[in-house]
Formats: C-alpha cells, structure tokens, sequence
C-alpha cells in the first residue's frame, strides 16, 4: 500500500467532518473519492497534506507516518496535491508556478542564487527543462509568459497540475479537477488523468462530482457521506449500492445530478 | 514595426544627449567661479532625463550603458564639485534607494508588512557611530577609539551580520503569527529598539541616550582618506568636497551590489518561494516551500541591507540620535517602496528618488518662497513629510497598488534548450 | 526599596493601572469591532482617538468654560460632541480609503498600507490645524476645573476625580456596548455579519451598514477615550495616538482580537502590568531602569502572547478553511 490511513478522524467543533475513515490506496491505482457536498473529502485530503492535523488516526505513506508533518514536509515526502477552489499564484507566469513546484526537489542555496554559480546555473536548467516538459504535458507551452490569474479557468486547473506534477510526487491528490469544464475539457482531463498514471508511474486519487469520469477512470471508489465512509468498491459496485443511492438521493439537488451523471457514465 | 525601426536612431540620440550634458558639466566646473548657482539645476534636470529615457526606452544595452554610467558616474561627481547640494541628494537616495530594496525584498517580493524597519538601520547606525567615534570610549577602557574610518569597510559586513541575526532572532517568534500582525508586532519592535537607543545611556553609557552619537569629522581617519587626501591635494578641490564625491561613489557602488543582489534572489528558487508565499501561503507550502524558513530568510536579508546601509549613514552624516530611527523613518522607506511599487526593483529605487528629492529640494524650495512671500511659517511644507507619505500610500493603494513602476515577471527563456535534453527528460 | 514604599505604592499604582487599561480597553474595542467585521487592523484608529481627544478639549477651553456650568456637566458635553465626531470620522475614513479596496477586492497588505497612511495623513492635517509650533492643547485646570484634582479618601488609598470619571465613563460606555451588542437587533445583526458576511447578506442585514456601524461605534468610543485621556494626563495633541493606540491594539490580541470582553480584559492586564513595571522598575533599580522600559514590557506582552497562546486569552483558535 502507497498510502495507508486508518480511522481517520477530524472535529471540528462539534462537528465531526470526518469520521474514523479507513482507506487504503494501492501503488499505480486511480482512486476516487465521491460524496455529497459537505461529506468531508476536502477535509480528508487536508488532513493526508498536513494542512489539518487529524484529531486521532492513523496516515502512513510508503510506510511512514505522515503524522504531525508540516505540508512541505509532506510534499517532500511526495505527496503533491491541486485544489477545489484554484490557488494559483496569480502574479507568477505560468512557468514560474511550475518551476515553484520544483521547490524542494532544487538544490540552490542562498548563496549559490547571489553567485550565480554552477549549481545555481544547473538547478535553474534542470528546473526549465522540466518545467516545459510539464507544461507540455499538460498543454501550456505556448502560455508559459502569461500570469496565471489571466488564464482562462479550465487551463487554470490544468496548470494546477503540472504545477503539483514539479515536485515530483508519487502520489497526487487531485480536489475536483474537472470542476467547471466543458464537456471536451473534462475529456481531455481524463486523458491526461490516465496518462498521469500510465506515462509517469503517478498515483492519483481523486474526488470528483461528474460520474461519467469517476465511472470511467476509476480502479476503485470510496463514498464519504456526513464524514463516514459508507461504500468502497469497483465502480459498478458502487454505483449499484443501495446505501450510496440513499446518500445522494435523501437531498435534493445532489440526487439529481448524480442520478443523471450515473447513467450518462452508463451510456459511455 | 515603427519601434524597431526607431531604435537606433534613439540609441545614438540617448548618448548623444548624454555626452552633451557631460560636456556641459564638465564646461561649469571650468567656469566655476563665473557662474550662478540657479543654473546648476537645469543640468541636473538634463542628468535626469537622460536616465529616465534610458530606462523607459526601448533602446540599445550599449547606449543603456552609456548613459547610466555617463550620468551616474561623471555627470553628476562633476556636478558636485560645483554645488554640493545636489551631491548631498544623490548620496541620501542612494542610501535610501539601498534600504529601500531591502524592504522591498521584504514587503513587496515576501508581502510581510515590516513597519520597524528603520530598527535594523539603527542597529548598523549605532555600531558605527559608537566605534567609529569617541562614545566606545564610555564602556571600552584604553582610550582606543575613534577607530580608523577605514575599518568602516569591516564593519559594513559586520553590521550586516549583526542586522540580519537580529532580524532572524526577532522574526523567528514573530513570523509565526498571522500576516497582519505582524505590522503591529514589527511597529513594537521599531519602538523597542527606540527606546533602548534613548535609554542605553544608564547603567552604562552605550548610546549617549537622547543626545546621539556624533562623530567628530577628522580628515585623517575618515574613510577612504587614504585616497581622499591626496585627490584633493591635486586637484585643488577642498577636502570636504572631495570627500561627498567619494562617498557618493561608494554608494553608489553599494546601490549597486544590491540591485545585483536582490535581482538575482528574486530570479531564483529563493526569491520565486517568496513571491509564492506572498500570493498564496497554503498553496506555497503545498508545493514544498517551508513558510517560516523562507519568511525569515526575506526578514533577515531586509534586515542585513538596512544594517550595512546604517554604517554608511553613520559614516556619510556624522551624527545620529534615536529620531532618526522612528516609525517616521519607517513609513518613508515604506512610502519610498509603495510609490515605485511593491516587488519592481527599478521602481523602489525611482520611489527613493523621488521622496527623497521632494523631501530635499522641493520642499525645501517652496519653504523658501512660502519664507519669502511672508506666509505664515506654519504653512511650510517642510514640517508635514508625514502628510506626504499618507497621502502616497493612500493614493497609491487606491489608484495604483503595483506603483509608478509596476514590478514585471521575467519571460521565461527556454529557447535555448535543445530537444535532445528534453528528450532526456532531466528531474 | 522596603516593603513599607512597596507596599505604600501598591494601592495607587493598580488603582492607576486600571484607570489606564480601561481607557486602553476603550481604545481596543475599536480595533476588535472592526477587526471582528472586516478581519482587518484600521491602522488610523489611534488617530480616531487623538482627534477626539483635540476636539474634546478645544470645545471645552474654547465655549464650555466659559458658560461657567459645572465642569463634569461640560466635560459630558465635550464626550458626547467628541464621540460624535470621531464616530464620524471613522466613517469618512471607511468611505474613503477602505471601502474602494474592499470593493475591489485587494489583497489584505494593500488596506492595510492605505490604514497607516490616513493615519500619518491624520496626525499632520492635525498638526497644521493646531499650528505646528505649539501643537499641544492642555486640558482646562483652572477655576472650578480644580475638581478633577480633589482627592477622595477611600482609606486605602486616595483618588482623585479625574480616576473616578475615568472609571464611571468607561464603565457607562461599556454597559451601553454590552447592551447594545447583546440585547438589540442591532447588535445581533453586527454579530452576524462577524460571524459570516454573505450568510448575513442572505439573510435581508444590509453588510455595507453594519460596516460603517461599526466603524461608527468604535470610532465615538475611541473618541470618547481620547477625551478621557487628555483628561488624566491634562493634555491632547496631534501626535498623542500612537503609543496608546499601539498598547490598546496589544490590548486586543492579548484578550483575543475580535472579542468584545476580550478587550476588556486585554486593556485592564495591559494597563496594570505596565504601570506595575513603570513604579517598580525604576524604584527596584534605583533608576538605572528607567520609567520608559514599560513600553519594553507592553511589546514583550504581545509578542508572548502570539507565541503562546496566538488566539488571546478570551479568543477561539480558529482553522482556516482550505
Ligand atoms: N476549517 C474548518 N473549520 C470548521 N469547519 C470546517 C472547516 N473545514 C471544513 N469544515 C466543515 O467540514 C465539513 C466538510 O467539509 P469539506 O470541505 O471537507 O466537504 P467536501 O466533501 O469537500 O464538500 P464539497 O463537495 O462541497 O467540496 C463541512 O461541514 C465544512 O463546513
Ligand atoms: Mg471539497
């Protein structure tokens, strides 16, 4: 197991957004991870990226704890992650973001950067070369002079991963990456989600709303409903679950779209 | 296609002009004796002009060249062998330019508002002013000060040190709170190290409290008068004189080294985690980046410029006293940063300029007229430098938050990068 | 020093401490109103409580005192007219140099910049009001002013009038807020509005009202402690604001920056720890140490407190949503 967490759980207040989740992701897998709004699969992933520290719990990773670990520490440790609302860094150039994902895998000290020496010279080489790989990877190397925040959303969320991509993760936790796409965004997206695992040995997990992607992409999938996880399975299990239908169904809007999006997955 | 076609033509004009007015300087300090003191500031005026085309132009690096090192270097050391006033202006902007891409490393590359900044300029100010003067005297027996002045050379990079470790040992329970606090905690610290410079003088007398520090100028062991002296001598232009030239060139060249500095920090891995800091701290960090250790590395570099900035002033003045490092002091390095705009090296020292020359000449001319047409003294300018920072920072915070010269990300140059590396695919 | 001085000093000085860190407290509350709505330090605040303090006092020496009525009479004239005053300053302030930032949505450093400079804007349009060359407008002693100097034995220990007027106002003014905050429609809606903008919005609050409210409100109490303190240390100036504006935002943090008993708290431990330290220190160190180190104590306070216990005293650690 890549990554291994056990009764994980978080309160906040009174209320317990997460609730004692076990989960387990096998190396080269995808992932996913579904639940109405609200059900604690942001809140899951803080907590696996160090942002929340758990209130009790278990998180390992390649066999070592995660826990108590700052979020740069947990990158270096190579978890990388992208976010639901998109946090770039709006005032950098597209290829800044991702040389910035290089962070920790750089090696230019303080002094190498004011003596423009040979290790500053070849960090920041390696780190261009890389980078444009990544954002041909995803797309963007024609874009790579324009600052992030003029970048139209659906290359926004993309950037966001070859960003997450720069440092060099062997997992990656991906919050929504198709939320607010069009039809052929979301196709692409999947693509380059297949390809993440098949091309570059990544795994990935996943939370997504659209169920014709989730249906499609995933290995397996894990439902959170009010923090608890009350289905694990293959897709098509999933989908057929009793308890799961019950948990979108009981409110409104949620049941609709994931009644629709469940059988456009079928249909696929 | 027009712009292009147009650039030679404003290359050679570029230097022409800039020859021009060396020429005409040059001419002024030959004609010293026949001619008015008015007419010195329309040269200056040329100098300037001929640096700010050379900046906003499109034109050649040769001509760049020309013209910065034209102005920089002869023009205006010619200029001040004439009318030292204008001398004394280029050495306190660029004293202030200096700090003020300090602060900018902090507030406009890292976003942490630091309003004690002038703390750290003290603390350089007063390790000079204390060893290069009489006052070590007071605490040190042996009667071994005033040190030579050019030890002043050392104790730049140990004033650095200093600064900076004072900086990390503040900044390291500080830069752990919220962003916004940390303006108030910084403002505290700024009034702490007042206080002390105001209190020190008891048990021991350290920083002669209220009174300051003033260090009698001796041209024997001032520094640099190894050099000094003797050009005096030949050239028949007074010590005193000679001296501001001096200065004015070595802070210049300080200007300088920091430019190369915090450019080349901000073109690294160093300076790119402080700008994603500033935009996005959760993000940052998400990408590897530790926050409080990059925080405190801007902090302290801050820090070690105001610190090395701080002996120069102590040495270039020749006296200092604790209001020379109040929250005034802040704000105007401050308002120096917001006005040429926050993260935009080019801009900070432009805002030091123009503050710098506003607080020296303009408002010390129209305090001249307001004297002449026998307006009431409480009209003069001179006394409201806190209303003209305010209203900079407000001005600019509502109509123009990146400044005068907005700060430019460099475009990425991956032309020459071959194929077959990429093929490679380095990691 | 002997227990007998130590001892001898103790009752005056935590009488004055407290008068001093309810007028702090006074202060604070307006940063935490504004802080709680807007999460956002208004920088000009000490300025607020400085204007008050100038207008309170020149309509005192200038038409009160000579209508010859009683001087606690005037001196609630002078309150009301200054807190007026302040308040609306406060508005203005808001008006001008926030809300156009907020509209935009600027990042969090640029009103802050625009905050510090209206309140070096502020202390200079003061200055050149007042004349420069004699700034400072000492609060009326003569005649029937004399009042305020009385002492009043309680025993233990002797306080004069200014104290006590310190301590019925703050503590009036206090009782108004908790009042007005807990147990109207008004204060349930800036609670709100504190606790979640867009909910409130949704819910029928006008946001943009409750801001300038609360603007107005902190703004009229820091205003009323401007007066309050040119009336214990007998003078207003331009320049006045700064250090107590400073010791009262310490006040905030340290009780919990966004709560309203918080400040309270946060001004009374600030004001007796530092007028502990300014009687003591100088006495314990035969003035080696002197009176000026209390500032040294109220910045090393708020430091410890970030580190210690970052939330305050009386504040809830809240996580930030990711
Ligand atoms: N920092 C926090 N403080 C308090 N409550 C929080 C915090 N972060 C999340 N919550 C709460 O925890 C619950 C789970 O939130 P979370 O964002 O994890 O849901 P989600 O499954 O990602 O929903 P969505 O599909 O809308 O993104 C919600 O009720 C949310 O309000
Ligand atoms: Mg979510």
């Amino acid at each position: 197991m890549l990554l291994n967490v056990e009764k994980a759980r978080k309160v906040f207040g009174g209320l317990v957004a997460v609730n004692d989740v076990t989960f387990q992701v096998p190396e080269k897998t995808i992932i996913s991870v579904i639940g109405p709004n609200g059900a604690g699969k942001t809140t899951f992933f803080n907590m696996i990226t160090g942002i929340y520290q758990p209130t009790s719990g278990v998180i390992n990773f390649d066999g070592k704890s995660l826990i108590g670990l700052r979020p740069d520490e947990v990158t270096t440790k190579g978890i990388a992650r992208t976010f639901q609302n998109i946090r770039l860094f709006g005032a950098m150039t597209t290829l800044e973001n991702v040389l910035v994902g290089r962070h920790s895998r750089a090696k230019t000290s303080y002094l190498d950067a004011i003596l423009h020496n040979s290790t500053y010279k070849a960090d920041e080489r390696a780190g261009l070369l890389r980078a444009k790989e990544l954002l041909e990877f995803v797309g963007l190397l024609d874009k790579r002079d324009e600052l992030a925040a003029n970048l139209p959303y659906g290359e926004q969320r993309r950037l966001e991963i070859a960003r997450a991509l720069a440092t060099n993760p062997k997992l990656i936790l991906l919050d929504e990456p198709t939320a607010g796409m069009n039809p052929q965004e979301t196709e692409a997206t999947k693509h380059l989600i297949r390809r993440l695992r098949d091309d570059q040995g990544i795994t990935v997990v996943l939370i997504e709303h659209d169920m014709r992607v989730v249906m499609t992409i995933s290995d397996n999938v894990t439902v959170l409903d009010y923090g608890t996880k009350i289905a694990e399975g293959l897709p098509h299990e999933v989908r057929n679950n009793p308890q799961v239908i019950e948990a979108y169904l009981g409110r409104g809007a949620a049941a609709g779209e994931f009644g629709k999006t469940a059988e456009g997955g079928e249909a696929a | 296609m027009k712009h292009t076609a147009s650039l030679p033509d404003r290359s050679m004009l570029l230097i022409a002009s800039t020859i021009i007015s060396g020429i005409i300087a040059y001419v002024m300090i030959l004609q010293k004796n026949n001619i008015e003191s008015y007419f010195v500031t329309p040269v200056v005026m040329f100098f300037c002009f001929n640096l700010y085309f050379a900046s906003a132009w499109n034109v050649s690096r040769v001509a760049k060249i020309v013209a910065f090192v034209g102005v920089l270097f002869i023009g205006i050391p010619m200029i001040g062998f004439t009318n030292s006033l204008y001398l004394q202006v280029a050495v306190t902007i660029c004293i202030f330019a200096a700090m003020s891409l300090g602060l900018n490393v902090v507030v406009g590359f890292a976003g942490l508002l630091d309003l004690g900044y002038a703390a750290f300029f003290a603390v350089g100010a007063y390790l000079w002013a204390i060893f290069g003067g009489t006052q070590a005297n007071e605490f040190i027996a042996g009667n071994l000060f005033p040190l030579n002045g050019n030890l002043v050379f050392i104790f730049i990079p140990i004033a650095l040190f200093v600064a900076a470790g004072v900086g990390a040992l503040l900044g390291l329970p500080v830069l752990k709170v919220k962003g916004d606090y940390l303006a108030i905690i910084t403002l505290g610290l700024g009034e702490v190290i007042r206080v002390l410079a105001n209190n020190l003088n008891k048990p021991i007398n350290i920083t002669n409290g209220s009174q300051g520090v003033r260090i009698a100028p001796n041209p024997e062991t001032s520094p640099l008068a190894f050099i000094t002296v003797p050009l005096s001598e030949a050239t028949g232009i007074p010590f005193f004189q000679m001296q501001l030239t001096m200065y004015y060139v070595l802070v210049l060249l300080v200007v300088l080294a920091v430019v190369i500095f915090t450019s080349r920090l901000d073109n690294s891995r160093i300076g790119r985690a402080w700008v994603a800091m500033r935009e996005d701290e959760v993000a940052a960090q998400a990408m590897g980046i530790p926050l409080v250790r990059t925080k405190l590395i801007a902090f302290a570099t801050g820090a070690s410029f105001a610190g090395a900035m701080g002996v120069l002033y102590a040495a270039v003045i020749g006296f200092i006293n604790p209001n020379d490092f109040n929250f005034e002091r802040s704000t105007q390095i401050l308002a120096m940063v917001v006005l040429g705009g926050l993260g935009s090296i080019p801009g900070v020292i432009f805002g030091a300029a123009i503050v710098v020359s506003l607080n020296q000449l303009v408002l010390v001319e129209i305090s001249r007229v307001i004297g002449l047409l026998n307006l009431p003294p409480r009209f003069d300018p001179t006394q409201y430098q806190q209303l003209i920072y305010g209203v900079i920072l407000i001005s600019m915070m509502i109509v123009r938050p990146k400044g005068l010269i907005p700060a430019k990300r460099n475009p990425a140059k991956l032309e020459n990068l071959e194929h077959g590396e990429l093929a490679k695919g380095v990691k | 020093m002997s227990a007998e001085l130590f001892f001898g000093l103790l009752p005056i000085t935590v009488v004055d401490g407290l008068s001093i860190g309810l007028m702090y407290a006074m202060i604070a509350l307006g940063y935490t109103m504004v802080y709680g709505v807007l999460e956002f330090i208004n920088f000009a605040h000490s300025e607020i409580f400085m204007v008050g303090a100038v207008v309170g006092v020149e309509l005192l020496v200038n038409l009160l005192v000579p209508t010859g009525l009683h001087p606690l009479f005037q001196l609630v004239i002078a309150i009301v007219v200054a807190a007026a005053v302040a308040g609306a300053l406060a508005v203005a302030i808001e008006r001008v140099a926030y809300r156009p930032l907020r509209v935009r949505n600027a990042p969090k450093l640029v009103p802050l910049i625009s905050a510090i400079g209206m309140s070096l804007l502020l202390i200079d349009v003061m200055r050149l009001i007042l004349n420069p060359a004699n700034p400072n407008r000492p609060f009326p002693t003569a005649g029937s002013y004399d009042f305020f100097s009385q002492q009043l034995d309680l025993g233990f220990v002797a306080i004069n009038f200014k104290t006590i007027t310190v301590f019925v106002v703050v503590m009036l003014m206090l009782a108004g807020l908790v009042y007005l905050v807990n147990y109207t429609n008004l204060g349930r809606a800036i609670r709100a509005v504190a606790q979640d903008q867009s909910t409130s919005s949704l819910m029928g609050i006008n946001v943009s009202n409750i801001i300038v409210l609360t603007f107005f409100i902190g703004g009229a109490l820091g205003g009323v402690a401007g007066v309050l303190y040119a009336l214990k240390y007998g003078v207003a100036s331009p320049v006045m604001g700064f250090i107590p504006g400073l010791k009262a935002f310490t006040a905030a943090v340290l009780g919990g920056i966004g709560s309203i008993p918080g400040a309270v708290v946060g001004g009374l431990i600030l004001g007796l720890l530092e007028t502990l330290a300014g009687t003591y220190l100088p006495l314990m160190t035969q003035d080696q140490i002197g009176t000026e180190y209390k500032d040294i104590v109220a910045f090393g306070l708020l430091i410890a407190i970030l580190i210690f216990k970052p939330a305050g005293l009386l504040g809830k650690a809240v996580a930030e949503k990711v």
